[in-house]
């Protein structure tokens, strides 16, 4: 019997949106859109209005007309996050060039090579890409500690460059695989060594990847807050842990900390803004 | 002077042969097809030549110096490919002046060389666009330039027809054709298509399965294939094969198989002719069978059931069933109405019949 009912059920259902007009389908969609939209919004939403608000009245956002941009004043004027916006900016820009150089040769390599070399590379990068994030965290710290560059650029940025590589050079093997291995052998024949087909040929055909893969760097490395919180410290301060900072024994500094983070936005605003057709037509090859 | 000389020359993946003991001589200014079946190994060869692939043993020359160890840019060959392998980031005059700017040659130098090519091709309009915004068989033609620029001691050409559709490949054959005149170079040609072979070619190495199965000019592997593999493979349509046994009976050699009887002078097979019960393979080629009963001596006559026909406008091509096997007559009257089901008697002159051994496939009789 319930055979029956499930497909006069399902005929049903699609009888609904088949009973539509191509207009309606195309409002029922479009309210679907709106409606996740505003679910992601909202938050950073809510973000901003709490950034705009005086220190008491964050617990009442929603009530009041009180609005000031003294927290943006006061956040800037403190030392820490001018030089923490800084080293994230500098860190997410170096770890980004780094992963690129490597990631582009990397997966070049998986794409077109084959041979004990680029198979043990591949179960490597396989094997780390299955190790929980959270714990290379510890070991880093002991690392970096040994190594002298805890609470360094460098400290910093071999772990994320580390990451990048076992994330990014799949994807980067992909974009070769689209890209025809015939353009390099013509150019090998026309007077390029393979190194140099890769350079001339291969690597300008997969600019759009590659500017997919930089925006997606640039955004993962300005964002990460584990990394950061465990393997620097007053040295080398970082964004995403200085706004978590505005917690602590005396209390929450809610305002201040939405500032930081309104402020933190606004560079990976730019990007994604400035990116996302790169990022969506690299990840279309 | 700018021969390729291949001297047993090998290739092998694993344990896979993808080309074995292929030896040959291109003369200069000679133009090569290789042509064979998906997998036989011609790609493989041309490949190695360009050296894009290791060879595995042996030796490969070009003019008159052995390139094994060279890397393809030392090796002053030019290639074209199968799906023109332009450089999409470059406009066409870039994609043409590559080759040239890597070898330093004077810019002055290789404005002139792209002028030239350019005429030559009539591609002078698309000198400064991109290759994305370009047909194929205009793509096809840039690569074509890219090769001629250059000036190279050997053209290579891997499958360059086979992504351009029937009209354009037919055109494209011509413009080959007229640019070899222009352009009289050491080519060699890679297809798996026999009418490109046999309209291209000075010569044609059939392959099969990494083995050379035939040498010869387009004619002589027409009218002499060395065995029923190139019988079958070069000639459209394909030649009619019958398997049959052949028995000496008085002073005439009985030939039978299914659903036929046919009775040949003795002296056909001349030495090859087998003693006793022999199985072999006869084959007929399309062309060479009329419909109509043997119109004299020295002709023999097949029966059969019309099956189906195929009009092409200036001729039909009649398929008729003799025993399990269709036999295919080409040339037949366009007009001539002929119902399937129908009783059809052809017949064929005894010189145009091939003879193949059943077991080995090779040819029995020379025929002239």
């Amino acid at each position: 019997m319930s055979v029956p009912t499930a497909v006069s059920a399902e005929r049903h259902a699609a009888g609904f949106f088949e009973a539509l007009a191509p207009g309606g389908r195309r409002v029922l969609f479009g309210l679907a859109a709106v409606a996740i939209c505003l679910l992601f919004a909202f938050p950073v939403f809510w973000l901003v209005l709490t950034s705009l608000r005086p220190g008491f009245a964050v617990y009442y956002v929603h009530r009041g007309t009180d609005f000031t941009l003294d927290n943006f004043h006061d956040v800037l004027a403190q030392e820490i996050v001018l030089k923490a916006l800084f080293n994230s900016f500098m860190i997410a820009t170096l770890a980004t060039l780094l992963s690129l150089a490597v990631t582009a040769t990397s997966g070049y390599m998986l794409s077109r090579f084959k041979g004990p070399i680029p198979n043990t590379w591949f179960s490597l990068i396989y094997v780390f890409r299955c190790v929980p994030y959270v714990s290379w965290v510890l070991p880093l710290y002991f690392v970096t500690r040994q190594l002298g560059i805890f609470d360094t650029y460098w400290g910093l940025l071999l772990p994320h460059v580390a990451v990048h590589i076992c994330f990014f050079s799949w994807i980067m093997k992909g974009f070769f695989d689209g890209i025809d291995p015939s353009m390099e052998y013509a150019a090998m024949i026309d007077g390029c060594s393979r190194w140099g087909a890769f350079w001339r040929v291969a690597m300008p055909a997969a600019i759009p990847g590659l500017t997919a893969l930089a925006i997606l760097c640039w955004l993962y490395t300005w964002n990460e807050f584990l990394f950061a919180l465990i393997l620097t410290s007053h040295e080398t301060p970082i964004i995403t842990v200085v706004m978590a900072q505005f917690v602590h024994e005396l209390g929450m500094e809610w305002h201040l900390m939405s500032a930081t983070a309104v402020l933190a936005l606004g560079p990976a605003l730019i990007v994604t803004l400035f990116g996302q057709k790169y990022v969506i037509r690299g990840l279309k090859v | 002077m700018a021969e390729v000389v291949l001297d047993e020359v090998q290739k092998s993946y694993g344990r896979v042969t993808a080309v074995q003991d292929f030896s040959l001589s291109i003369g200069d200014r000679e133009f090569v097809v290789l042509v064979g079946p998906s997998g036989c190994g011609k790609s493989t060869t041309l490949r190695m030549i360009a050296g894009l692939e290791d060879i595995g043993a042996g030796t490969i020359s070009i003019g008159g110096r052995v390139v094994n160890e060279l890397q393809p840019k030392d090796r002053d060959i030019a290639m074209v490919f199968q799906n023109y392998a332009l450089y999409q980031h470059m406009s066409v005059r870039d994609n043409l002046a590559f080759g040239l700017r890597n070898r330093r040659v004077p810019e002055p130098q290789i404005d002139a060389a792209i002028a030239q090519a350019a005429r030559i091709l009539s591609i002078e309009p698309l000198l400064d666009r991109r290759p994305r915004q370009l047909s194929g068989g205009q793509q096809q033609r840039v690569a074509l330039g890219r090769c001629i620029v250059r000036n190279p001691q050997v053209f290579l050409f891997d499958e360059p027809l086979s992504n351009l559709d029937a009209q354009l490949r037919a055109q494209m054959r011509l413009e080959l054709k007229e640019l070899r005149q222009r352009v009289p170079t050491t080519s060699v040609f890679v297809t798996h298509d026999q009418v490109e072979a046999m309209t291209l070619g000075d010569r044609i190495v059939v392959m099969k399965d990494g083995l050379v199965q035939q040498v010869g000019t387009p004619l002589a592997l027409y009218r002499r294939p060395a065995n029923r593999f190139v019988a079958g493979f070069i000639g459209s349509p394909a030649m009619n094969f019958m398997d049959g046994r052949l028995t000496m009976e008085d002073d005439r050699l009985i030939m039978t198989g299914d659903g036929f009887s046919l009775s040949l002078p003795p002296t056909i097979l001349g030495d090859a002719a087998p003693t006793g019960q022999h199985a072999l393979c006869m084959g007929i080629r399309p062309q060479h069978l009329r419909l109509g009963g043997p119109s004299g001596p020295g002709q023999l006559g097949l029966g059969g059931t019309l099956m189906v026909t195929e009009q092409l406008g200036d001729e039909q091509i009649v398929a008729i069933r003799v025993g399990d096997k269709d036999v295919r007559i080409a040339g037949v009257d366009p007009d001539l109405r002929l119902a399937p089901g129908t009783g059809l008697e052809v017949s064929a002159g005894v010189e145009n019949l091939h003879f193949f051994d059943a077991d080995t496939g090779e040819r029995l009789r020379a025929t002239t």
